[in-house]
């Protein structure tokens, strides 16, 4: 058993795959450059050297490109593991994305597939509005697409195989400040966890969830930074007596609404947060689906704490206001017992 | 959390503001820093800022109302709250929704499985707002595991007797609580004051009170239930008084023998009632006052006389009604008469041929009654009773005469109908008996 930051155990997930499989290749902005960084976050670091260029693919300043490239090449037979340096660009490709690679499954009747992964860092990191955003629920909105979003370095291994062996395109949201990037890519306030990775071959299927901590009072939903966010909040409920139940779904599409339900029926009580804007988040979607299918179950009003309907502020402290905190998290469970 | 609504102190001279208008209305939102009313101080008229963001939930003094400085006078809820949101006096609610208990979805559950009404638990959420939460729910469960259980009778004595049930421990340990427990506690001094009436409620007596047992515990028919609510009702909502005179019947006696002689077969013979019924239309066309409906604030007099007559049936009093009978003649009466008391008899009555009466006759007279009490079928405002006629001695210009006197009684609600206006219908109705002739007048 290995101890890894999340940045190490998505660069080892890649080597397996690279090693097990030939069909796979990596292809991105600066990811395999002699002095680079390894991609914008490092995950990339060092493997041009291990598997050559040929397949650690560095392509022009040209997210449309990486997306042509990566479908394109999915399409013909090839399994590649894409990425852009910020989830933000995702929205420059989203015609390839939306129109191309999630309906061409559908559309040929299941003679092509497009088994692509396109990794994108989110979260809100003093980079301003445009390299800040956390975009997951503008792509659990289009069928064709799978979504993931690993918190922890046992899943980011574990769900980046997972989604190179899977023949429908694959969106990996990975949080800038989980990676545990090192050197000059370090991120200032990172909370970089480092986890424990089996040294054996394993997966994390995609679609399931897992309850990171377990309580009976209220049920909190939360992936990524905030999942930490709301484990801290748990924490301090936990001081007063009220013992939260956190919940990481892993995967956002296909959700493991089952185990939210399970959860919900036994605490009665729902919290869901996200980084991303409030209005029609998937915290509104998981909300719908616990007022449809646990209705009878809810003692509470469901609530969600997002960030506000504003674009991610530039300003330090207006960012640190904007991303939901665990005092906010801590207000919502308890505007609700 | 609801933030509160206060009254600036923007007068330096007055305690008091008067609040112009509302700039928004309970369910808006509301934004910090928005107008939310204006308010004339001695001075001016001046905006007031909403000191919160979220849904203005309550507005506790209308425009025009005077209020105190710093008094509340509404308030502002987190979106989340709205569900607690309660329009003033609930007018804009449809019915349906006023009074409306706020429970979660899973304390209504809870109380649907576990049959635990619902309003006994209004007061007591501790949710949000005062929502009824599970909690609540398991609460009251819990004090209902450890109060014993009371059966409904003694349920139903203890709220009669003013026992506190808290108060009551019941004979048998664990046990409910039952009749004999309440009656104990009545003797214990427990429910004091207690009516002595307390253990005769209608159920079987138990062989513990021998004194008060019953024969027979009789289910009341549905008609029977009707003549009792509506012998209550007429009991608890009229001011009855009833006038009793007699008259002189000779004259009619003799009329009626003429007439039954000359009557050709398979006609229907009129009965003395059916010659009041047509006696009486006549005095009420002259005494419209007695032809009316009363409902304890709307007085209604009829052109028309719709003649209810009491009849005796096997399951109790029925009432049908001839209509129009101030426009037949004694012939259609008697005939309408004898279909209805046919009918009614028969069980085979519309319910339509029930209603609608303004005046109602009743007659005891063939069961040796000569005077009683009527009571008045609302929205009815007089009833008069027919008792029987019978041979007396009378002086008539000096000699004793025998006559035929019949008793009348007549009830009129003092509400609309005092008592010299009674008596002269009474006396109009009276001459018409004594002098049939007249009838032309």
């Amino acid at each position: 058993m290995a101890q890894m930051t999340i940045a190490e155990a998505l660069r080892q997930a890649i080597r397996e795959e690279m090693i097990r499989d030939e069909r796979v290749f990596c292809v991105g902005e600066d990811i395999g450059i002699e002095g680079g960084f390894g991609g914008a976050f490092t995950v990339t670091l060092g493997l041009s050297n291990e598997f050559g260029h040929d397949r650690i693919l560095d392509t022009p300043i040209s997210e449309t490109a990486i997306a042509g490239v990566a479908i394109g090449a999915a399409v013909a037979g090839m399994r590649p593991i894409a990425d852009v340096q910020y989830g933000d660009f995702l929205f420059c490709m989203m015609d390839q994305l939306a129109n191309q690679a999630a309906k061409l499954r559908y559309m040929s009747g299941g003679t092509l597939s497009v088994p692509m992964v396109m990794r994108a860092p989110v979260g809100a990191t003093a980079r301003g509005s445009q390299h800040a955003q956390s975009p997951e629920a503008f792509f659990t909105h289009i069928p064709g697409l799978k979504v993931v979003a690993p918190a922890t370095a046992y899943d980011a291994k574990g769900l980046l195989k997972s989604a190179v062996r899977d023949d429908n395109p694959v969106l990996v949201f990975e949080h800038k400040l989980l990676y545990g990037s090192k050197g000059a890519r370090s991120e200032k306030g990172a909370l970089s966890p480092v986890g424990d990775v089996p040294d054996e071959e394993y997966l994390v299927p995609i679609g399931e969830g897992v309850v990171r901590r377990p309580g009976k009072d209220v049920t909190i939903v939360a992936t990524l930074l905030m999942l930490y966010r709301a484990l801290g909040a748990a924490e301090t409920l936990s001081q007063q007596g009220i013992e939260a139940e956190v919940i990481d779904p892993r995967t956002l599409v296909p959700l493991d609404k089952e185990l939210i339900l399970a959860s919900v029926r036994k605490t009665g009580r729902l919290v869901i947060v996200e980084e991303d804007n409030l209005t029609n988040g998937w915290g509104a979607e998981i909300a719908a689906i616990v007022a449809d299918d646990a209705f009878v179950w809810l003692d509470a009003p469901i609530k969600r704490v997002a960030a506000p309907d504003v674009p991610p502020p530039f300003a330090p402290p207006l960012e640190r206001e904007y991303v939901p905190s665990e005092q906010k998290i801590v207000d919502a469970v308890l505007s609700i017992l | 959390m609801t933030v509160d609504i206060l009254v600036p102190p923007l007068s330096q001279t007055a305690d008091t503001l008067v609040i112009v208008a509302w700039l928004k209305q309970v369910g808006d939102p509301v934004t910090k820093g928005e107008i939310l009313f204006t308010v004339e101080t001695d001075k001016a008229v001046l905006e007031v800022e909403s000191p919160a963001s979220g849904i203005l939930s309550a507005v506790l003094a209308e425009a025009g109302a005077e209020v105190k400085v710093k008094s509340i006078i509404g308030g502002i809820a987190e979106p989340g709250e709205v569900l607690m949101v309660v329009e003033p006096g609930g007018e804009t609610l449809p019915p349906e929704r006023q009074n409306r208990l706020f429970a979660s979805p899973r304390a209504r559950q809870l109380t649907l499985l576990k049959g635990v009404p619902l309003a006994d638990l209004q007061g007591k959420g501790t949710g949000p707002g005062g929502l009824i939460v599970a909690r609540d729910v398991a609460a009251y469960l819990e004090a209902q595991r450890a109060s014993p259980k009371v059966t409904p009778l003694a349920r139903r004595m203890a709220e009669t007797a003013g026992v506190d049930l808290s108060q009551v421990v019941p004979a048998k340990p664990g046990g409910a609580i039952t009749k004999a427990d309440i009656q104990s506690s009545v003797n214990e001094g427990l429910g004091a004051p207690v009516p002595p009436s307390i253990p005769a409620i209608s159920e079987p007596a138990s062989p513990q009170t021998p004194a008060i047992s019953a024969a027979q515990v009789v289910r009341l028919s549905p008609t029977r239930a009707t003549i009792a609510r509506r012998m209550t009702q007429s009991h608890q909502t009229t001011a009855p008084v009833t006038y009793q005179r007699e008259a002189d019947t000779t004259r009619l006696v003799k009329l009626r023998k003429r007439i039954l002689k000359k009557l050709t077969e398979g006609t229907i013979r009129p009965t003395y009632t059916d010659f009041l019924v047509y006696m009486t239309c006549r005095a009420l066309a002259r005494h419209p006052a007695l032809n009316a409906t009363f409902d304890g604030e709307r007085l209604e007099l009829y052109e028309s006389v719709h003649m209810s007559m009491a009849v005796d049936s096997e399951r109790g009093l029925i009432v049908p009604v001839i209509r129009e009978a101030d426009s037949k003649g004694i012939a259609d009466i008697a005939w309408e008469r004898s279909r209805l008391v046919e009918q009614v008899l028969g069980g085979t009555i519309d319910p339509d041929g029930l209603v609608g009466g303004t005046f109602t006759i009743t007659n005891l007279g063939t069961l040796g009654i000569d005077h009683f009490t009527p009571i008045i079928n609302p929205p009815q405002v007089a009833i008069l009773g027919v008792g029987r006629i019978r041979e007396v001695p009378a002086i008539r210009k000096g000699k004793i005469r025998t006559r035929k006197m019949l008793g009348l009684s007549l009830t009129c609600d003092h509400r609309v109908i005092d008592g010299a206006p009674a008596a002269r219908f009474l006396q109009e109705l009276c001459s018409l008996i004594e002098n049939p002739d007249l009838i032309w007048l």
